[in-house]
């Protein structure tokens, strides 16, 4: 039998939260590890890849493993300049995430090491480093770790990732924000004349069931669910949903299990509590049987 | 590269039914338009033939607008095609790589019919 597992190392969005009230949900920006057997598969390396890679430091079976990012943003790759087994000379690591070419990713993920913003560049890094030059397929595997990806809602060029591992669908789609068009089209459908309303009902139609199939066929979804309604109405065009969004778009795609993530850093165990409480009062509401969770630091997921 | 008498306008775009604002957009005035689905789909076309005018959607599934407008931009051929981007995602950071490479107007979903006319007389005339 395989040993396979999800685990999350870091929750949040934005930047880190590392306060007495936050810490029940975690204050580590975007990590999780995907394992079957000895493969390793990281989403994204905010500062939860720090303590994964601590982690990995005490072991000494793997020394392999692929790192794939969603995007740049800080809270994405802030963790690998401490990424200690990036140090280390025995490792091969590879990294892969938006970009022309695999220079654009080296490119990319180099620029937040150079002077003055961090004392030592990626040429210190001693492990093996391969940037993955971009399938034109949009897919790659990782041994038997599946991997496919494409474009979500957020600023620049940023991926969604569908793994399939150990038998299990997993999307991760850690800034997304859901439903943006249709928000907009509500918003100035009354400056619209009567024919473009109807060619806009019809692209808002369009643009609901390519939200749903981003969705659809997942066991485990992992998807930004940023901000509360009340915080989204300020903060709508910011790149990330509201967690009823993600919520309501999660029951209509079928999704089986759920986790809220991305969590804003403003929000405390307490306000997180809450969110979960209104989520759940949302599956209830519409006699949904999706199972729903926050994603938490630390949380091992069997698959 | 193939020249043209008549203007021609190509747009990328996965969505279907912006065909029809197009189509629309473009009644009354001299210009041939091409539809593609995709950058993939429209990757043969551009390749040898420079439109007057490309409208550029940002995010469609396979390459996003910007990743194949910076691709484009490579080729002799496109160094300085008259882009406009055309996205439901309207965020600075997309206005500002569009800006970097060269795009000349960014368009944000949902536009009037006449947004799109008034863009196409603008860079084109009528």
């Amino acid at each position: 039998m395989s040993k396979a597992y999800l685990r999350f190392w870091g929750v949040r969005g934005s930047y880190t939260a590392p306060f007495a009230s936050h810490l029940g949900v975690g204050g580590n920006t975007s990590c999780v590890e995907i394992r079957v057997d000895d493969h390793v598969l990281l989403c994204d390396a905010g500062t939860g890849i720090i303590n994964f890679g601590n982690h990995m430091l005490r072991q000494k079976d793997i020394r392999d493993l692929l790192i794939i990012l969603t995007h740049y943003h800080w809270d994405h790759i802030c963790g690998l300049p401490f990424f200690v087994p990036a140090f280390v000379p025995d490792w091969n690591i590879s990294i892969f995430g938006p970009g022309q070419k695999a220079a654009d990713i080296e490119e990319y993920v180099s620029a937040q090491m150079k002077a003055p913003f961090f004392p030592v560049g990626t040429e210190t890094w001693l492990a093996k480093v391969r940037y993955i030059t971009p399938p034109p397929d949009h897919r790659f595997a990782h041994g038997p770790i599946q991997i496919a990806y494409d474009n979500v809602h957020h600023p620049g060029s940023t991926y969604g990732y569908r793994i399939r591992a150990n038998g299990k669908n997993i999307l991760y789609v850690s800034d997304n924000e859901c439903l943006y068009l249709d928000k907009s089209i509500k918003l100035k459908y009354g400056e619209l004349s009567a024919e473009e309303q109807s060619l806009y009902d019809r692209m808002q139609r369009e643009e609901y069931e390519a939200e749903i199939k981003l969705l659809q066929g997942a066991d485990i979804v992992i998807h930004d669910a940023q901000y509360t309604p009340e915080d989204y109405l300020k903060k709508r065009g910011w790149g990330h949903s509201c967690f009823i969004d993600t919520v309501n778009t999660a029951i209509e795609a079928g999704v089986k299990e759920l986790y809220l993530y991305h969590h804003d850093p403003n929000y405390d165990d307490q306000e997180m509590e809450k969110i979960q409480r209104r989520a759940l009062e949302v599956i209830r509401e519409r006699k949904s049987d999706l199972v729903c969770h926050l994603a938490k630091e630390g949380m091992i997921i069997e698959l | 590269m193939v020249i043209n008498a008549t203007p021609t306008v190509v747009v990328v775009d996965d969505s279907p039914s912006i065909k029809t604002i197009f189509e629309r957009g473009m009644e009354g005035l001299n210009v041939k338009l091409r539809i593609f689905d995709s950058a993939q789909s429209s990757w043969e076309y551009l390749a040898i033939n420079k439109p007057d005018l490309l409208f550029l959607n940002i995010k469609m599934p396979g390459k996003d607008g910007l990743t194949y407008l910076k691709e484009l931009r490579q080729l002799p051929l496109h160094r300085d095609t008259a882009v406009v981007m055309i996205s439901s995602k309207d965020y600075a950071q997309d206005r500002t790589i569009a800006n970097e490479l060269g795009a000349r107007d960014f368009l944000t979903k949902p536009m009037p019919i006449r947004a799109i006319t008034d863009i196409v007389v603008k860079y084109i005339g009528n």
